[in-house]
This record gives C-alpha cells, structure tokens and sequence, in this order.
C-alpha cells in the first residue's frame, strides 16, 4: 500500500501578532516544517532531499491581494535564507510573481542583479510570456518564461484564501499566475482548469514543494482584504504532495467558516472542485483519511 | 514609434509581448514595461455589498470580488467601483475595405477606420486574432487614441466608417459608445463586427450610437458554443432578433470549421432561423476556416463544402448567400435575386462594378436592401 502524503502544520503563536511578522520566527517555523515533511534533523539535509544544488528556485508568490493579504516579504526571504542554508545560492533564487506592480505594492523590493537574489515580475523587460502557446487539453496558454526559462524547481508559496469560484485558492490555482490568460479559466468553479493547469509539464515537470501561507486566513470573501473574515491562524502548511496541501487548507479554512457560524463551501455551492479531478489526474491525494497531517507548534 | 506613425500604420495588428531574453544564462537590467490602462468608470454594472461587484455588460454576469478582473480581462474591481482598462487604449488599428469585415450590403467600395482594444468575452478554439483578443491589456502595446481623435483619424485617412473589430468590441463598450457619438458629429457610420455575446440592455444603447451591426454566429449548437466558444448560443440569438427588431443594418457570418458546424441539417435549422426571425434579406457569408489558435488539427475548409452550404441556404430561401475568404469565386459577389443579374461585382475585397440605382436593381428596379449612401 503507498504511503499516505505527508502535510506538515505549523503554528507560533503570536508571529502574525505584529505588523510585521518576525523574521527568525518564520525561519524558525521554515526550519521545522521541512525537517518534518522530509524526517530529517537539519535544514541542510531537508533542502536536500528536495532541490539540489545546482537547482535555479522559483518562488512562485501571491500578490493580487496588495500588502495586507499578499505573501509577506519577510516569509519569501525567510524562505530563501533557509534554502540558502540548504546549499542553494542566492543567485539560483528568484522570488516572482505575475507583474512587478503587484510585487512592489505587496513591499517587495525589484532586484535583478545577476550575483544575488531575483525579485521582479513577468512583466519585465527581458522576462514576458512565451511566444509558442502551449496547448494541453483545456488550457490554452501562454507560460511566463521566468518559469520555462529560468526555473528548474518551483515551489508554490500561496497565501491560502477562500475563493468565490474555486472554494479556495491555494498552491495549486497560485499557478494561474504563470500563465498569460488566467481570466479564462474561471468558469465551472475553475475546475478543470487548475488540476489541468498543474498537469502540464511546464508546471508539474518543475514543482516540488507546496508551503501555504496561513499566517492570515481569508476564510471568507477575497481576494482583496477583508478583516471581519480574516483569522490569525500563524501557520505554515509544507506538502510536497500538491493535492493534498491544498486539501488541508480547504479542511483549515472549513473549519474557521464554521467557528464563525459561516455555511460550508458545499453549502454554498463552491466546494474546491479541482481537488477531486487533480486526484482523478494522479496529482495526488484529496482524501483527508489518506493523508498523514503533522501538526507542530514553535 | 510616435502616435503619429502608428495611425500611418495599417499593415500589421499591433501586437508585443515584450523582448525575450534568456533568463537562464543572463538576467537582463530591470527596464520596466510600464502597463497602458485606462481608468474609466464602466457601464453596465452592480454595486454589491463588501466591494463586490457584478457586470451587466454580457451574458457571463461576472460577479467579482475585490482587485478581480472579468472573463474577458480588461474590466476590474478596484475597491467595489468597475473600470474599463481599455478606454482609448488601441492595439490594432488599420484602414480597411469595408469588404473585409465583411459588410457586403453597406457603402460597398469604401473604407473603414478599423480598431481594436485588447480583449473578448468568449475564448473560440479557431480564434483569428488571439494575439490581441485573447490577452489582458498589459500584454499588447497600446496607444492612446481618444474618441475624438478616433473621428479626426478616420476622416483624415478618407474613410466613411468606423469600425469596432478585430477582438470583441463589447468589452470596450464605452469606448466604442463615446467614439461612435464622436465620429457621427463629423457625418461618419460607425459598423459593429461582435459574436454578440451581449445582453439586450447594453446592446438597446450600442443600437442608438451605431449603423450597422455584423454578427459572428459561430454554430447553430448550444454544444459547439459550449466546447469551443466557451459561450453560450441563446444570448446570441437573442441579440441578433434585437438587432433585426431595432432596424438595424445586420449581416452574419458563419465560419465553417470542417467536422464541427458544417452538419447540412443543422445549416438547415439555421437559415429556417433566419428566415423565420429575420427574413430572407439578412446577408448570409459562409467564411472559410484556417487552422489558428487552439484548432490547428483540421484543414481549412474545402471549398466545395462553401459551395453545398451555400447551396442550402439558397434553397431555403435566403436571398443574399455569400461565400468569404476565397478570393475570386463567384458567390463573392451579388446578384439579384429577382432578375439574377450581377449587381456588385467583388474580388477579394475589391468593389468592381456596382449595377444599383438608389438602392434598386439598375436591371430590373427590384429593391435591394442594405445601406448604399
């Protein structure tokens, strides 16, 4: 019997207390959540087992959402810290997302220096979309080439949100980002569209970790900020298992909707879809029962 | 390239994506590409509580969230207000025989001041112009043209139309709104080239601004529209009965794609349709397919499948059947329907001779309908 996919959660209390969230605690709660997803008792070792040195990392964030509710600069570069301890160069990483506006309005500073970390949007000069569209059952897209081009490993570092189409957007549809239409794909829920999105090869080839930001939680409404349905959950979910990640944060998000008296996603029509055909496309595992959740606190 | 040499420009759609440099071995310098978009309120949509939004402007009713686009890209929320990000912003703009929209029935032999914004509301499998339809705005260069300037333009450049086309002119509504009302102070037509995927509303103020209408009618099927349009077929054929009912100047155009709306018996229904709705008046263009966009498994459609299906047309009772891009054959061209006379000779998008007299058959004074001066 295969082994059931692994979600790591952890939490610290009072790290999104603060305006800003405090950099060692993220590193700290980094630190953890890979030497538990991958068993291993050092960073070095956990990085390892998942990149190797010579891999280019693609730090694929979310920044739709403005500065309140975007990945905080100070967990992308806690991330490339720990990274950086596991063997991986700074100049190998690049912290990306669809346009440079969105990144420099969610705080991050542009970098593109050849020698040191990358920080800069698909809209770049230099940088923009493939020009062969890449055509693979329902999607019709065109890749940014930051991902085709520069990429070799990509990790999905989403912020977890409930979503009024997808239920929920997390590290899978934070894909939508790499493509050049994602407004296409938005009807029937967006699914099939993100399972089939993470199933082409420019993404799927190159993923290999899932890190949901849950440091705050939109459990209701979205994308934009909304406080009233905004939740203090301070964690970070690690899966190397796609599917199941986001299956997680759907149960996460299930949960603070109820603790607020909210309806289910099923009860409002919109449960996350994409999970059920992702697993029916050997992404992963979106049975809750078949997954082996690791909660941590730091 | 200034504004100027643009507008001198008509050979080519106006599209970048930007350089392409290989970030793999070298990164380039951070010379941002500075997004041109426009911030006009839109028309044609509800406020809802907690900035949410929900547009009015087609049949998709995209209910939107905070910093959410539309289906079609170039209409956002930003704070529960909707904006147009496209208003004046062209990305195509060309002169062109009225001919090649095709409007075969209005002002044969003139030129039409033709544009295009980023964007459209379906997304076709066959799409002719994805390059510029199929992308948001910030991935087209762009340049601004206002709606006066719009009209200045196109006298300038000898034209008796403009024309709205090339991508999906309704999610530029207001733009294409504000440049009509411009452009008819100065005594020019404004023509419409859409697949009609608008609601009835909307399509009620486009009617009053504009003169004549051509819709892109992609398939009689509910199915087809559903698996290669991502639209629906119903709103479609809602519009064109309003566009009819309005007395509006319509022409269709049905692109026959080989194996998936070419079904003799569904072209049957169609024009049983047409005629039933509209009546045998309404000029009918059977176009040709080119492989294109997400549909490059199929041939271009033979020639001799234009032929039957023109054929059927005509025999249920259409007066004006067209075959289109199949430059030179006979059915290009227009005949009388009551005498058979050749009445406008066309070749491509060339007018040759023109056989009518104050909108009659100069052989046998039968009218002719279409809009002529």
């Amino acid at each position: 019997m295969a082994e059931k996919p692994k979600v790591v959660i952890v939490r610290a209390r009072g790290v999104a207390s603060g305006s800003k969230p405090a950099a060692a605690r993220l590193q700290a709660m980094i630190i953890k959540g890979l030497c538990l997803l991958c068993s291993q008792n050092e960073p070095k070792e956990a990085v390892a087992r998942i990149f190797s040195p010579s891999d280019r990392v693609g730090i694929k964030i979310n920044t739709i959402a403005g500065s309140r509710l975007s990945t905080p600069p100070e967990l992308a570069l806690a991330l490339t810290s720990v990274l950086n301890l596991g063997g991986i160069p700074e100049r190998n990483m690049i912290i990306w997302d669809r346009t440079n506006r969105e990144l420099k309005e969610a705080g991050y500073p542009l970098q593109t220096s050849r020698d040191k970390l990358k920080i800069f949007g698909t809209d770049s000069a230099g940088a923009g979309y493939e020009q062969e569209l890449y055509s693979f059952r329902n999607i019709g897209s065109l890749f940014s080439t930051i991902l085709t081009n520069f990429v070799t490993a990509s990790i999905s570092l989403a912020v977890l949100k409930n979503h009024g189409l997808a239920g929920i957007t997390a590290g899978m549809k934070n894909y939508f980002g790499a493509i050049h239409n994602p407004n296409k794909y938005h009807d029937n829920h967006c699914d099939p569209f993100v399972a089939e999105l993470c199933l082409c090869p420019p993404v799927k080839s190159r993923h290999r970790l899932t890190i949901l930001d849950a440091l705050l939680v939109q459990f209701h409404k979205g994308p934009s900020f909304h406080p009233s349905w905004a939740a203090r959950y301070e964690g970070l979910i690690f899966g190397l298992d796609p599917v199941a990640t986001d299956t997680v944060g759907w149960k996460i998000i299930e949960k603070l909707r109820a603790e607020k008296g909210l309806p289910s996603l099923k009860e409002e029509g919109r449960p996350p879809a994409y999970l059920e055909t992702a697993r029916s496309l050997g992404l992963g595992e979106n049975d809750p029962e078949r997954i082996q959740i690791i909660e941590e606190e730091v | 390239m200034k504004r100027r040499d643009f507008l001198k420009a008509t050979g080519c759609l106006g599209l970048s994506l930007g350089c392409r440099e290989l970030l793999a071995s070298s990164l380039p310098p951070l010379d941002l590409i500075q997004p041109n978009l426009s911030r006009v309120e839109a028309r044609h949509y509800e406020k809802l509580p907690d900035r949410e939004i929900k547009c009015t402007l087609c049949p998709r009713y995209c209910h939107l969230g905070d910093k959410e686009r539309g289906y079609c890209g170039v209409r956002e929320n930003d704070g529960g207000t909707y904006y147009t990000l496209v208003y004046g912003k062209v990305c195509a703009v060309h002169v062109d025989p009225i001919e090649k929209k095709p409007f075969f029935h209005f002002l044969p032999g003139t030129q039409a001041f033709s544009l295009a914004t980023a964007g459209c509301n379906v997304n076709c499998r066959f799409c002719q112009n994805w390059q510029i339809s199929q992308v948001r705005p910030e991935q087209v260069e762009a340049y601004d043209l206002p709606p006066d300037e719009v009209a200045l333009a196109a006298r300038r450049n000898k034209c008796a139309s403009i024309a709205y086309t090339y991508t999906e002119p309704v999610v530029f509504f207001e733009y294409m709104i504000d440049s009509s009302l411009a452009s008819r102070k100065l005594g020019l037509k404004n023509v419409v080239v859409t697949g009609g995927h608008i609601n009835l509303e909307p399509l009620e103020e486009l009617i009053k601004a504009v003169d004549a209408i051509k819709v892109d009618l992609k398939s009689f099927s509910e199915v087809f529209y559903k698996e290669y349009v991502r639209g629906e077929l119903k709103p479609v054929l809602e519009a064109i009965k309003l566009i009819h009912q309005r007395k509006m100047w319509l022409e269709i155009v049905y692109l026959v794609i080989p194996t998936l709306n070419d079904q003799e018996s569904m072209i049957r229904q169609l024009c049983r349709w047409l005629i039933k709705e509209i009546g045998p008046d309404v000029p009918l263009h059977f176009s040709r397919f080119h492989p294109m966009y997400l549909l490059k498994n199929l041939p271009p459609t033979p020639v001799s499948t234009l032929e039957k299906l023109h054929s059927i047309a005509r025999d249920e009772g259409l007066r004006y059947v067209y075959i289109g891009n199949v430059p030179g054959h006979r059915a290009e061209s227009t005949y009388c329907p009551f005498c058979g006379q050749l009445i406008i000779e066309r070749v491509g998008y060339q007018v040759g001779r023109v056989e009518l007299k104050n909108g009659r058959c100069r052989f046998c004074n039968a009218p002719i309908p279409g809009i002529w001066s």
